[in-house]
């Protein structure tokens, strides 16, 4: 169903996209400052996911990759709550693009999670 | 109606999986109003509730996640740290197997040195199960003994007649069931001591060769390291390796305990390159041996079998079996006083497992226990007239001297432990031998796992666990009034009314 080696590309843009949003936001890019404040979580909230976001990013390139995609997928998972509930598709005129980056982290998180599914920590064992 | 309180899990599970549907939505409501932040765990919950509907809806194999959602999971995490919860709280010191906690407590200070004595009585139970060893009103001053001193080979007046001046050995493991560390920790704390120690079936004996100390070849059903590409014996192939002057006996193994009737298994997990190589063999899937030589067919071509091995190394050699049916044996010996070759040991394998992976029911179901084989063994050879031209080797769970007295009282003449000397290397019995996954490196080929493992310390820890078993083997022998290990008799057994070593082991004849 799912094959060794696009995995390890989905680990790599996962890894490389959630890197990348992880320093925008540690440096305190206006654009995720933005973010934060429409979430009225700045700046504590956006220091918080910057972390969860490296941890992931981490992760998902080591040994760990099938916990590192779970934390990836649910970091997603609220950032597109976040567009929907609060921000919408669009923000600060960018087109979207901020949205479809993070479909894609969610898409390729999802399918490592989905290939990696057995090496998920205590409930691994559970899927076939 | 009843009164008495109950849980009903069915109500309870069935609750808490609506529970969690209820509690997203309810974390959803309060992040939009509330706080962002009940995100957290409104994304926390939604991930539960997918996992949870699967479990319910998109599996099949595990029935009670399908029946009962994710509370059922609980019980599978409990479980899955059962073992080690149970070795550590729970299980009393006399409750656990293979080893108790008395018994691997007494290996690890004899190999640490401290002293084992014990205080306020035994902590076992005696209800008239158990054998032990009956000593004399008149024991003997240890200094009138006379020392240890088995000679192998002297029956057939060999040059290469090997004298054994341990009572114990170490029992057969090869590299590939063993890391390299550890092989090479025993082989080290052999030379200290002055032990032999046998190669087990891992083909030529790289690492068991390197600390120098003695060694009894094992040639297994697939004789690795001595064989043609057919499996058969390749004679030149042998015939350098007995010429090592480390190797100093041959042992020719037609069964082993932990799977009788069964060829070895090495586990695809553990091949390296390197144990590829050894053995002759490829990577990437099981090492299966066949179930017996392919020379050894009936009681004929094995003895003719044997009588080959002993002209082309030149050595003592002998055979290790598992004892299965007394007549096979008889006719086995009769055969060889009718060719006039004779095996110059015989090691007796217990049915009770080593550290071998094997099929359960291999493990469990085969085979006799050393305590009933070893008397048979010994019986049929007085009646056949033909005890003297044998040396018996016994293995199987002797870790501890009383055992091992035991063991010689019941007609051998030199132990054999394994198991012993994995747990004076550390072992804290985790029972994942088969798995590469050895927590204290003995088992493994993981690198990270073997550096644990110091080969100096541990080496050091096997040669004080030889010289306290040696130390209470003479003691006991004092006790039991024997002046030599020799004269130990079944005389010196108290054998419970019904006992293991009663004659169920001998088929009707």
């Amino acid at each position: 169903m799912t094959h060794p080696n696009l995995t390890r590309i989905a680990q790599g843009v996962v890894a490389l996209l959630l890197f990348f949003a992880a320093t925008q936001k540690f440096i305190g890019e206006p654009g995720t400052v933005e973010v934060f404040v429409g979430l009225d979580m700045e700046p504590t909230g956006r220091y918080v996911i910057a972390v969860i976001e490296l941890m992931a990013a981490l992760l998902i390139l080591s040994p760990f990759a099938a916990l590192g995609s779970v934390i990836a997928v649910s970091v997603m998972c609220g950032a597109l709550i976040a567009h929907v509930t609060h921000l919408g598709l669009v923000v600060n005129n960018d087109g979207g693009m901020l949205v479809c980056m993070l479909v894609v982290v969610l898409l390729c998180a999802a399918y490592v999670l989905v290939s990696r599914r057995k090496e998920i920590p205590l409930v691994g064992d559970t899927f076939s | 109606m009843t009164s008495t309180f109950a849980i009903d899990l069915e109500k309870i599970s069935h609750t808490a999986n609506i529970a969690i549907v209820v509690l997203c939505g309810l974390f959803g409501l309060a992040g939009y109003f509330v706080s962002f932040y009940f995100h957290f765990l409104t994304v926390a919950f939604f991930l539960l509730v997918l996992l949870n509907l699967f479990w319910r809806h998109g599996q099949t194999s595990h029935t009670l996640l399908a029946n009962f959602g994710f509370l059922a999971q609980i019980r599978y995490l409990v479980e899955s740290i059962g073992p080690e919860f149970r070795q550590y709280l729970f299980a009393s010191d006399t409750e656990e197997s293979p080893f108790n906690r008395v018994e691997r407590a007494e290996v690890y200070r004899k190999a640490k040195g401290i002293d084992s004595t014990a205080a306020f009585g035994s902590l076992l139970a005696f209800d008239r199960t158990e054998i032990k060893l009956r000593h004399s009103f008149y024991p003997v001053d240890t200094d009138q003994l006379e020392p240890f001193d088995v000679a192998v080979g002297a029956a057939r007046g060999l040059d290469t007649t090997y004298h054994i001046r341990r009572p114990i050995m170490i029992s057969a493991m090869s590299y590939g069931a063993l890391g390299e560390n550890a092989v090479r920790a025993l082989a080290r704390g052999a030379k200290l001591a002055g032990a032999l120690m046998n190669t087990g079936e891992g083909g030529h004996p790289k690492y068991h060769l390197m600390e120098g100390c003695d060694l009894i070849f094992q040639m297994g059903t697939a004789k690795f390291g001595v064989r043609t590409e057919d499996g058969r014996l390749d004679e030149s192939k042998l015939a350098v390796l007995a010429a090592n002057n480390q190797v100093k006996m041959i042992e020719i193994k037609l069964s082993q305990g932990a799977k009788p009737g069964k060829g070895g298994l090495l586990p695809k997990e553990k091949i390296t390159a390197e144990i590829a190589e050894l053995r002759g063999v490829p990577m990437g899937q099981d090492v299966l041996s066949p179930a017996h030589h392919v020379e050894c067919v009936d009681a004929a071509s094995t003895v003719e079998f044997i009588g080959r091995i002993q002209r082309v190394s030149g050595l003592p050699t002998g055979i290790k079996f598992c004892l299965g049916r007394p007549n096979e044996f008889r006719t086995l010996v009769q055969e060889m006083e009718r060719q006039d070759t004779v095996p110059d040991f015989i090691t007796v394998d217990g049915g009770e497992g080593g550290t071998g992976a094997a099929p359960k029911s291999f493990m469990d179901d085969l085979g006799l226990p050393l305590f009933e084989a070893l008397p048979v063994v010994h019986r049929i050879l007085r009646d056949e007239g033909v005890r003297d031209r044998f040396v018996v080797f016994a293995s199987g769970k002797l870790i501890s001297p009383g055992k091992q007295l035991k063991a010689l009282s019941f007609g051998a003449d030199v132990a054999y432990s394994a198991r012993g000397f994995l747990l004076a290397l550390g072992c804290i019995q985790a029972l994942q031998c088969n798995r590469n996954t050895c927590p204290v490196g003995i088992t493994t080929h993981q690198k990270q796992l073997q550096t644990g493992l110091d080969i100096e310390d541990k080496a050091r820890r096997v040669a004080n666990y030889i010289e306290a078993l040696h130390h209470d083997h003479v003691e006991l022998l004092a006790a039991l009034g024997r002046s030599s290990a020799r004269l130990l008799c079944e005389e010196n057994l108290y054998l419970p009314v019904q006992a293991p070593a009663s004659p169920l082991g001998e088929e009707p004849s």
